[in-house]
């Protein structure tokens, strides 16, 4: 049983260009698939379509069995609140505690009091902390956001993703703006998720051979279109080729 | 060979302006400016002018305004309480207006309000910002009669229109990542206002606020005198023109410029803290 399933997307933001053209794939619960392409392509578009925080022009979005497109805003909040997001620049609030920063996943299943007044309950809390540990940053628990690394902030931002208790993870471009050795920590925290805690998580990338490592499936967008969907073992250099539009030495890989 | 595109004049000299239309506009209007300004001296009426005895006069009242400064309508105890009501009237209108502007500039910021709103708001807010206050002070008047209410409604009326734009700009400015990120969580419009716009811009606010509230010191200071909404101005303006009490007038001068220089401190002290870029 499929989670996603995305039929004939289609997305313009102005009359005479398409950014997203025909787009059609499924991804199943607990896997790990990864988007690259050329920048410009449509990867981003793609990704905030999921749950629309880019509105999508044609096509059909289904999430858990149910209709992104004709959500009302009420079911919108609810779907979002059960599909994380992970952004290339973090997106955390920098005035604030890591911890406070975290607790904002909670969000999607608050009211507007609520949210207002910063009511967690006390297992909100744990779990916070919980996490936290887990992903090995709960020392800096109190810390204000800007004080932490890069790698560190985007640990921060994946436990504002997990804490929501979603199923599908949306990873826009997730180690971008990281060192080598970082960018590692946090691919192998994006694999743990999808395999130990059963949450999908999809991933645009720009670092071929990491998603060829790390992804069950890749899926290659070109100038609006997927021009390539399979495993990372068949993925060869002529696909890479389609993808990219230039041969693969021409290409930093990794 | 000689490069063309070297501007020289007569004399070889090489020119460093472009000599665009701006320069010649510019030019041209001061030139006029220049010339109307002596025209005009030919103009006036010096019937009853003793030059002379006009420059001492004036000396003589300057000195014992500020060398001589005294109280003798009212006591210190009375000054302070007046500076203290200037304040609160300047306090009241800055407060106030402050959390009318909050919400209003919320509706102005293109990040956070749709774009027609936005229009109408900032379109709203210049047309008030282009009244001065005093004649916001004097239309709210016909209502509320000369006092410190109208005072402090035309003040408070400004001071809206000033932080509303104030503040949107500041909204504006925030990271729109920040914004994505909660609405990504399911968050409503309130959870982004709370947790991404207010932690992010708080000190920004909080530092126009007093600048405001500067301003308004010094406005409250005006309307005492010019619409009877009492405090120190009206002191000043009674004894300046009705008492014709150089010392007190003095006096009264010395108190205001002591507050305003107190208040220019913390303002200073303010920007440094929470702007360190932009103060120097």
């Amino acid at each position: 049983m499929s989670l996603l399933r995305v039929e004939g997307l289609g997305k313009s933001y102005t009359a005479d260009k398409q950014i997203l053209k025909n787009i059609n794939f499924e991804i199943k619960a607990e896997e790990l698939v990864s988007i690259i392409g050329p920048s410009g392509a449509g990867k981003s578009t793609l990704l905030r379509c999921m749950n629309r925080m880019v509105e999508f022009s044609e096509g059909k979005i289904m999430f858990n069995n149910r209709d992104v497109g004709s959500l009302d805003k009420k079911e919108l909040r609810n779907v979002r609140a059960n599909i994380g997001m992970v952004f290339q620049h973090y997106n955390l609030v920098p005035r604030l505690t890591v911890i406070e920063n975290v607790l904002h996943g909670r969000f999607g299943y608050k009211t507007t009091l609520q949210g207002l007044l910063g009511r967690y309950t006390e297992a909100e809390k744990e779990r916070a902390f919980y996490l936290l540990e887990k992903l090995g940053i709960h020392e800096h628990a109190y810390k204000r956001c800007d004080q932490l690394s890069g790698g560190q902030q985007q640990r921060v931002g994946i436990c504002r993703a997990l804490i929501q208790e979603p199923k599908l993870i949306l990873c826009d471009e997730p180690i971008a703006s990281l060192d080598p050795n970082s960018s590692k920590i946090i691919m192998d925290l994006l694999k743990s998720i999808s395999t130990e805690m059963g949450i999908t998580c999809l991933v645009n990338l720009h670092q071929v051979d990491v998603a060829k490592h790390y992804s069950d499936r890749i899926i290659g967008l070109n100038k609006g279109e997927i021009v390539f969907t399979g495993t990372s073992h068949e993925l060869n250099e002529e696909q890479i080729n389609k993808i990219y539009g230039t041969k693969t030495e021409d290409l930093i890989t990794a | 060979m000689e490069a063309t595109y070297i501007k020289r004049k007569k004399d070889g000299r090489i020119h460093i302006k472009s000599g665009n239309k701006g320069d010649r506009v510019l030019r041209s209007t001061l030139g006029v400016l220049t010339i109307l300004t002596f025209v005009a001296f030919l103009f006036f009426n010096y019937a009853g002018l003793e030059l002379g005895s006009a420059i001492t006069e004036t000396a003589y009242n300057l000195k014992v305004m500020f060398f001589e400064p005294a109280l003798s309508h009212f006591g210190l105890r009375e000054a302070i309480y007046q500076v203290g009501i200037t304040l609160s009237l300047a306090f009241l209108a800055t407060i106030i207006g402050a959390i009318i502007a909050f919400f209003l500039s919320l509706m102005a910021a293109t990040n956070l309000a749709p774009l027609g709103l936005t229009r109408i708001i900032r379109v709203f807010v210049a047309f008030i910002r282009a009244v001065p206050t005093v004649l916001w002070v004097l239309i709210f008047a016909i209502a509320a009669g000369l006092g410190s209410e109208a005072a402090v409604l035309g003040m408070l009326f400004h001071s809206i229109a000033y932080l509303v734009k104030a503040f949107s700009e500041a909204f504006e400015e925030v990271d729109k990542g920040i914004l994505e990120a909660v609405r990504s969580t399911g968050g409503n419009w309130w959870h982004i206002v709370k947790s991404g716009v207010l932690p992010s811009t708080f000190t920004y606010l909080l530092s126009w606020i007093f600048l405001r509230f500067e301003i308004n010191f010094g406005v409250a200071v005006a309307m005492g005198a010019a619409a009877g909404a009492g405090g120190i101005g009206f002191d000043l303006f009674m004894a300046s023109s009705f008492y014709f009490d150089m010392r007190e007038v003095g006096f009264i001068t010395y108190a205001i410029l002591i507050v305003a220089f107190l208040l220019e401190v913390v303002s200073t002290r303010l920007k440094k803290r929470f702007f360190p870029a932009t103060s120097d």
